[in-house]
């Protein structure tokens, strides 16, 4: 009974290509305006080298601004739920850092941080890091009150209520949070190629759309899609092996057994 | 089963909660005792203060004034020779309800190994044989307390302090919840501290009972229950049982926290009562007081 699952998206992507098939031969649409899916899939298969070559780019930027964004968002919202005054000295900035639009400071870090792989990372960092921090923060300080104080009358040190009690109760808002940050990563990545590149998606995407060759630029989208979806996966994989017991996992999986 | 031997001290207890709206009076000038082994009930409308008491007790929370003291030593710091059981179960949701009640072992950084089996037996006590491995989500709330209770009970402690814990129950789980709560404690020799707004409960339950007043809580009373022990639920309907009851209730009337109709006929009209609690803070009434006609009250709902 899994296709029961899977055959409506299928459907819909199928019905949709073919009606795009149909709607860019019947009426003659230049291929530079709109190719076809038959179109875009040949030159997927005529230049893989080429856009394996620029998306091994793009993904080590993706993985390395998300690795940061965690590897920064999840002890500042320790340090956020765990001092009140640096709270209040790190939370104004936090906000006033992410309404700062990425792309505008784009052309300062390359400034700062040159030409390479860097700026790039750090433009998927600085999108991805803010939920982290913020789901972190928010799953820290779920614990009910009760279960703190049950935790103060068996004499518990703050480092086993954090490891115990509020570390695993947060993990369904971190994930949360890391789900949001792995797309927003993409995101950053390509801006960050926009801003200067010679190499990766956004940066074939940007060369194939100034040479007109539309269905070149259609593949780079596609495989960006597919990037975002694969890396979304994989925290949502790995979040089931760690939170079995999460409410959300719980619903679904009932579901998938009627 | 009293030795006189004072277990618990409270003496002259002020506690006052700064809200927006000024200062809120929660508990004044509390005096009394729980003897060693004794089962003590605190009875009270909400907003009486006896959560209050809980949390000072367990030294969660300092007086504003006055003194508690707990094994003969001043309370100013959370206890940790005691067991709390609340009313919402406040267990973690990725444990199995025997790693629920090893929860207290672990976090008092004790060997695990050594408690697994007593902790087997507790939960066995209290019906859950063959659910230690079951997570909280596959739990009845009944169930779920029980195994908060056992936690509770796992290091064996003087003093058990329990804060309506069977308040989010319904009615039958509650009266079997009663009844195996009298058995644990016949069981050990243990103080206990029930805090309820069940006159029942309390009666069923207590050697002594402790009824407050609204707000600001004070003792209005202190009743002393001799009922034989072991008790059946049959008591309940018993003379004595009644006696009890109607003591409390008529202490409850008489401070307005209770209100019986006027007329007895069954046609009292519906929503005319007055609301049954005197505090303005005080929560969990259903009923909205009835507002003057051409008053404010209804630009305030």
């Amino acid at each position: 009974m899994r296709w029961r699952e899977w055959s409506p998206p299928a459907i819909t992507i199928l019905v949709t290509l073919v009606a795009w098939e149909a709607w860019v031969v019947g009426f003659r649409v230049r291929e530079y305006l709109l190719p076809a899916p038959s179109g875009i899939l040949a030159v997927l298969a005529a230049e893989w080298r080429y856009l394996a070559l620029h998306t091994g780019v793009t993904v080590y930027e993706i993985l390395w601004g998300f690795f940061l964004s965690i590897v920064v968002g999840i002890p500042l919202a320790i340090v956020i739920v765990y001092s009140p005054v640096l709270e209040r000295a790190i939370y104004p900035l936090l906000v006033a850092a992410q309404s700062v639009p990425k792309i505008a400071i784009g052309p300062l870090l390359i400034v700062w941080a040159g030409l390479g792989i860097f700026p790039k990372v750090l433009v998927a960092f600085l999108i991805a890091f803010f939920p982290v921090v913020i789901d972190t923060v928010a799953g820290l300080r779920s614990v009910e009150p009760e279960m703190l104080h049950l935790a103060r009358s068996m004499g518990a040190s703050e480092w086993r209520v954090f490891l115990k009690i509020r570390l695993p109760n947060a993990l369904p808002n971190i994930f949360a949070g890391l789900k949001v940050a792995v797309t927003l990563a993409v995101v950053g990545a390509i801006v960050g190629e926009f801003i200067q590149a010679d190499r990766g998606l956004g940066y074939a995407l940007l060369q194939a759309s100034a040479m007109l060759n539309t269905k070149l630029a259609f593949a780079s989208i596609l495989i960006l899609a597919g990037i975002g979806t694969v890396l979304f996966v994989i925290v949502d994989w790995i979040e089931r092996l760690l939170i079995p017991w999460h409410a959300s996992q719980r619903v679904e999986t009932a579901a998938g057994t009627l | 089963m009293l030795n006189g031997h004072k277990f618990v001290e409270v003496s002259d207890v002020v506690r006052v909660f700064a809200t927006p709206e000024g200062e809120v009076r929660a508990l004044d000038g509390v005096s009394f005792d729980v003897q060693q082994g004794e089962f003590l009930s605190i009875v009270g409308p909400s907003g009486c203060g006896k959560s209050t008491l809980a949390m000072l007790i367990a030294g969660l929370m300092r007086p504003s004034a006055g003194l508690v003291a707990v094994g003969g030593r001043t309370v100013d710091r959370p206890q940790t020779s005691l067991g709390i059981v609340f009313q919402n179960p406040v267990l973690l949701a990725w444990r199995s309800a025997l790693d629920n009640v090893l929860l207290q072992v672990e976090m008092r950084g004790l060997d695990v190994r050594q408690y697994r089996h007593s902790a087997m037996e507790l939960l066995a006590s209290v019906g859950l044989e063959g659910f230690e491995k079951r997570l909280p989500h596959e739990l009845s709330g009944g169930m779920k307390q029980r195994v908060a209770i056992c936690r509770a009970l796992i290091h064996d402690p003087p003093l058990l302090l329990m804060d309506e814990p069977f308040g989010a129950l319904d009615a039958l789980t509650r009266d079997q919840m009663t009844l195996d709560i009298q058995g644990i404690c016949a069981r050990g020799s243990k103080t206990v501290l029930f805090i309820t707004h069940s006159i029942t409960e309390a009666v069923f339950l207590s050697d002594r009972i402790i009824v407050m007043t609204p707000r600001p809580g004070r003792i209005d009373g202190i009743i002393d229950v001799e009922m034989p022990r072991p008790r059946r639920l049959a008591v309940r309907e018993g003379p004595a049982f009644a006696a009890y009851t109607r003591q409390i209730r008529d202490r409850f009337m008489a401070r307005g926290v209770l209100r019986d109709i006027e007329d007895p006929s069954p046609l009292a009209p519906l929503g005319g009562f007055p609301s049954p609690l005197a505090s303005p803070r005080g929560c969990g009434s259903p009923l909205t007081p009835p507002s003057p006609p051409g008053g404010e009250g209804a630009a305030g709902a």
